[in-house]
């Protein structure tokens, strides 16, 4: 379950048990990170405590500093062990007290939302803040001339009437996923809303109008920035990406604009928890004086491009020393749930996903009742408007069932989700390329407004119907919006890493690991995509 | 004497990281007195739980030596100055927090009769960024010499009042990031003894220049302590970190710190201030770092930390204003250029309400 969706749930009764809930996204998290560093294993889980090493819950752009951690080692002897997380998922874990004896420290872009959650507040006991980058919005620069904005003067609404034109559209990553996202979110609310002070559940109402038309322009959506990043350049027709400006900065390729009217500055403060010991308390204070000292912070703003926090170091590389207006971070939990709930059900394009479905017989069994019980996990997480279509296949696609969680009653839809989920019954070969390809006709050329794309479960090779080259012709031959639908395939079972990486670098998709993660946790972080 | 340029960079840095304030109940534990650096002549150790910032000054090597040659070891713990009423101090020498209010109450809740010591104190100032302070002159809520200037608070919670923007003001339209609400930022006052004493010099202001003490006094300043607050959104729990944000050029261009904060600062070598303003508030609430003595030990200590010409210089050298200004902090100040006022004349000090009516405030201003 995640914070997108946890406000409808608790206003509409779609509960889930809060702990595996929790224990689905940390597995995600560790699928995910064994799904992406295939060369460079991530820790997925910090392990036992090692003296001079701090096991610390990080963010996950916080991937960026293994240089200046290298540097920070050297100097004090201090073994940074991160364990990447998004910043909700990391607040849910002190909340419920989940941080203790796993972590002893805990460093966030920011601890503003923390800070709306009294229990996980509580949890930390000094905080300090690093570096600093503000939410930005990087545009190409061809674009730019278009619009004919000088940088310097760009405000929100300009980019909201560009938006509105058709004449900007842009990726981000998933508020209830990602840091970035989130700091997006809120800035993008602050600045449309037009809200002199902290936003208030009024001012977002007010504001809902105005969100949605900004969010119309959304084209990419994505769990991490480095897929958004991704995506971005194979689609080329996408105008700008909203994120941190440390992350737009490292592209070289487009036009960073900060907008005038105000942003949300991430500031990445080092926090030392309250479960921790004194030794420990000692280490995470020696790690802070080392990141302060000047020439850290140098390597800090020269390397990743963000902000320095000490006055004596001068800016990185292409930094603008331009003054900004920062935007006040809500001041309730209630405004920035609120708002998370809002951008998942009204604001954002809707998903519209086939989930394509490995049913064959060697499913048989524990692997086929893993799959319903994820699947059936999975319906609490699907938002107003999403359209999901089960595709389970064995030699050849075996149904088709399409379902719509509507707005005005969304239990009937993921009810429709979860009794077919229960007829699913393994028979059959795998014949993995046949249903995709159907998928992709399922699916159209037609561009419906929505992210679109297809999550493809095996536990096997493909053994019936097309084969890798005819699905290669295949997709080659796919025209306009088809061409744009990525392929998530997940790694269950005995299927095949280097068959389904192909898939999913054929297509623009990413490969997700439940052979050593979690089923539920490889759909579940897959949301952060659709 | 060690000069001031030995060793302010390490002590900033481990205060900062060490400016922990913690309503929440939980006591630091950071052994701020460190035994390796004990002399011989260290016999009597003394265990105090101390407020966050004074962190810093008690883990310098220069206190450790000036406390060793009296005979003192001080082994320190932090804690939230507003938490300390919640803990059993048995086995403490004192406790030492950083503000009047929390130490009076331990005093009672401890039967300590005597008169407390208050060796040293910092007023609360605000930091504006240049163009802040000038529009903010320009337009009669401030007066500027300089580097610092002074910030007339009857003014700005007129403004306040009637949730002026920057907008409203003339001048700022030349610069684009003076748009919004007009704020000081401060720290959570339910979490933070600064954010508290924000709330306590303001609600002396509004209340006419009286202290807030009735339940009627309460009810009449609330609706703008809480517009004070609510305005500013998610708030930080430390002043330094706050302040850290002023100095990277992020955050709200005014910004509520202590004192010593901007002399740590600017003691520091190689930390420009950059377009750092200081402006005192007309009316503000010094720190007034008290001990509160639990043993003999305690009281001679803090006796010491006020008469002793060292410590009293090492304090000055740590931002603190030692009790009965002699010329130290004068001295040192003329040396921190033109930011800090070398006295504090003109300064009305506000007194702080009672811990009760505080709380109150704080839970009114939060909402």
């Amino acid at each position: 379950m995640t914070r997108g969706t946890r406000p409808r749930t608790r206003q509409r009764g779609r509960t889930k048990g809060r702990t595996t809930a929790l224990a689905v996204t940390l597995a995600a998290a560790a699928a995910l990170l064994t799904a992406c560093t295939a060369e460079e294993q991530a820790p997925s889980d910090p392990g036992k405590p090692v003296p001079g090493t701090l096991r610390v819950l990080a963010s996950s752009e916080l991937a960026d500093m293994t240089a200046v951690f290298e540097q920070v080692e050297k100097d004090t002897g201090i073994k940074v062990r991160p364990t990447y997380t998004g910043t909700l998922d990391a607040v849910d874990l002190l909340a419920e007290g989940r941080a203790k004896e796993r972590y002893d420290a805990l460093w966030l872009s920011s601890n503003d939302y923390l800070r709306l959650r009294p229990e996980a507040a509580k949890q930390i006991v000094s905080e300090t803040p690093v570096m600093s980058s503000p939410v930005a919005i990087g545009v190409e620069p061809g674009t730019v001339r278009e619009l004919g904005w000088k940088p310097d003067d760009v405000t929100w609404s300009d980019i909201d009437e560009a938006v509105a034109d058709g004449k900007l559209t842009y990726g981000m990553t998933d508020p209830s996923r990602s840091n970035s996202g989130f700091s997006t979110l809120i800035s993008v609310a602050s600045g449309l809303s037009g809200a002199q002070s902290a936003l208030t559940d009024a001012d977002v109402e007010k504001a809902t109008p105005k969100l949605k038309e900004f969010f119309k322009g959304q084209q990419l959506t994505s769990g991490s920035s480095g897929w958004l990043a991704q995506a971005y350049d194979r689609r080329g027709d996408v105008d700008a990406l909203l994120n941190y400006e440390s992350v737009l900065k490292a592209r070289k390729d487009l036009t960073v604009i900060r907008p005038r009217d105000g942003v949300v500055t991430a500031d990445y403060p080092l926090s030392s928890l309250a479960s921790t010991g004194q030794e420990v308390r000692d280490d995470v204070r020696r790690l802070t004086e080392a990141l302060r000292t000047p020439e850290i912070q140098r390597l800090i703003t020269d390397r990743t491009l963000r902000r320095p926090v000490v006055a004596s170091v001068p800016l990185g590389p292409g930094l603008d020393s331009g003054r900004r207006r920062e935007l006040p971070f809500p001041g309730a939990r209630s405004v920035a749930d609120g708002l998370l709930d809002a951008y998942d059900n009204e604001l954002r394009r809707p998903s519209r996903t086939v989930y394509v479905l490995d049913t064959s017989g060697s499913m048989e069994g524990e692997r086929l009742d893993r799959l319903k019980t994820a699947l059936t996990e999975l319906t609490s997480e699907f938002r107003d408007r999403e359209e999901v279509t089960l595709m389970p296949f064995g030699s050849e696609v075996k149904s088709v069932r399409t379902h719509v969680v509507r707005p005005e009653d969304p239990g009937a839809g993921l009810d429709g989700i979860r009794a077919d989920t229960r007829r699913l019954s393994a028979s059959g070969d795998t014949a993995i390329y046949t249903s995709l390809e159907k998928a992709y006709e399922r699916l159209g050329a037609a561009d419906r407004d929505t992210f679109t794309s297809v999550v493809l479960m095996t536990d096997g090779e493909n053994t019936a119907g097309a084969g890798p080259e005819e699905f290669d012709d295949f997709y080659a031959r796919l025209t306009g919006h088809q061409r744009d639908i990525p392929v998530f395939p997940i790694l269950f079972g005995d299927s095949d890493r280097a068959e389904l990486e192909h898939i999913a670098d054929l297509t623009g998709g990413r490969l997700f690991d439940a052979q050593q993660g979690s089923l539920d946790g490889a759909f579940e972080e897959i949301r952060g995509y659709q | 004497m060690p000069s001031a340029s030995t060793l302010p960079g390490v002590r900033r840095i481990a205060g900062i990281v060490l400016a922990v304030l913690l309503l929440g109940g939980v006591v630091a534990a950071v052994v701020a007195g460190r035994e390796e650096q004990d002399t011989g002549t260290a016999t009597k150790t003394v265990r105090m739980v101390i407020g966050s910032e004074k962190a810093e000054f008690f883990a310098d090597p220069d206190v450790v030596k000036a406390l060793a040659a009296k005979g003192y070891t001080v082994k320190a713990e932090t804690s939230g100055s507003w938490a300390m009423e919640g803990f059993d101090l048995k086995g403490y020498d004192a406790a030492f927090p950083s503000s009047q209010v929390p130490a009076a109450e331990l005093a009672k809740k401890y039967g300590v009769k005597q008169t407390l010591a208050r060796p040293f104190y910092s007023p609360l100032v605000v930091v504006a960024h240049r163009n802040a302070a000038e529009v903010l002159a320009a337009n009669g809520l401030a007066t500027l010499d300089e580097h610092r200037g002074t910030l007339k608070m009857g003014a700005y919670l007129d403004a306040a009042r009637g949730d002026r923007t920057w907008q409203q003001l003339k001048g700022a339209e030349k610069y684009g990031e003076l748009t919004g609400t007009l704020y000081i930022s401060s720290t959570d006052p339910e979490t933070s003894n600064s954010g508290a004493l924000y709330l306590a010099a303001t609600s002396y202001v509004a209340a006419g220049g009286r202290l807030v003490t009735s339940d009627a006094d309460v009810e009449r300043v609330a609706p703008l302590m809480r517009k004070l607050i609510a305005v500013q959104g998610a708030q930080q729990s430390s002043t330094d970190a706050v302040f850290r944000d002023f100095v990277s050029g992020a955050g709200n261009p005014l910004v509520l710190v202590y004192e010593s904060q901007i002399a740590a600062l600017l003691d520091d070598d190689g930390q420009s201030p950059g377009d750092m303003v200081v402006l005192y508030p007309d009316t503000t609430i010094t720190s007034d770092h008290t001990v509160v003595p639990l043993t003999e030990n305690g009281r001679a200590l803090g006796e010491l930390l006020g008469t002793d010409q060292e410590l009293r210089m090492l304090a000055v050298q740590h931002g603190f204003r030692p009790q009965d200004a002699g010329t130290e902090f004068a001295s040192a100040a003329s040396d921190r250029g033109t930011y800090l006022k070398q006295e504090l004349s003109g300064v009305r000090q506000a007194p702080v309400p009672t811990s009760a009516v505080l709380h109150e405030l704080a839970r009114r201003a939060r909402g």
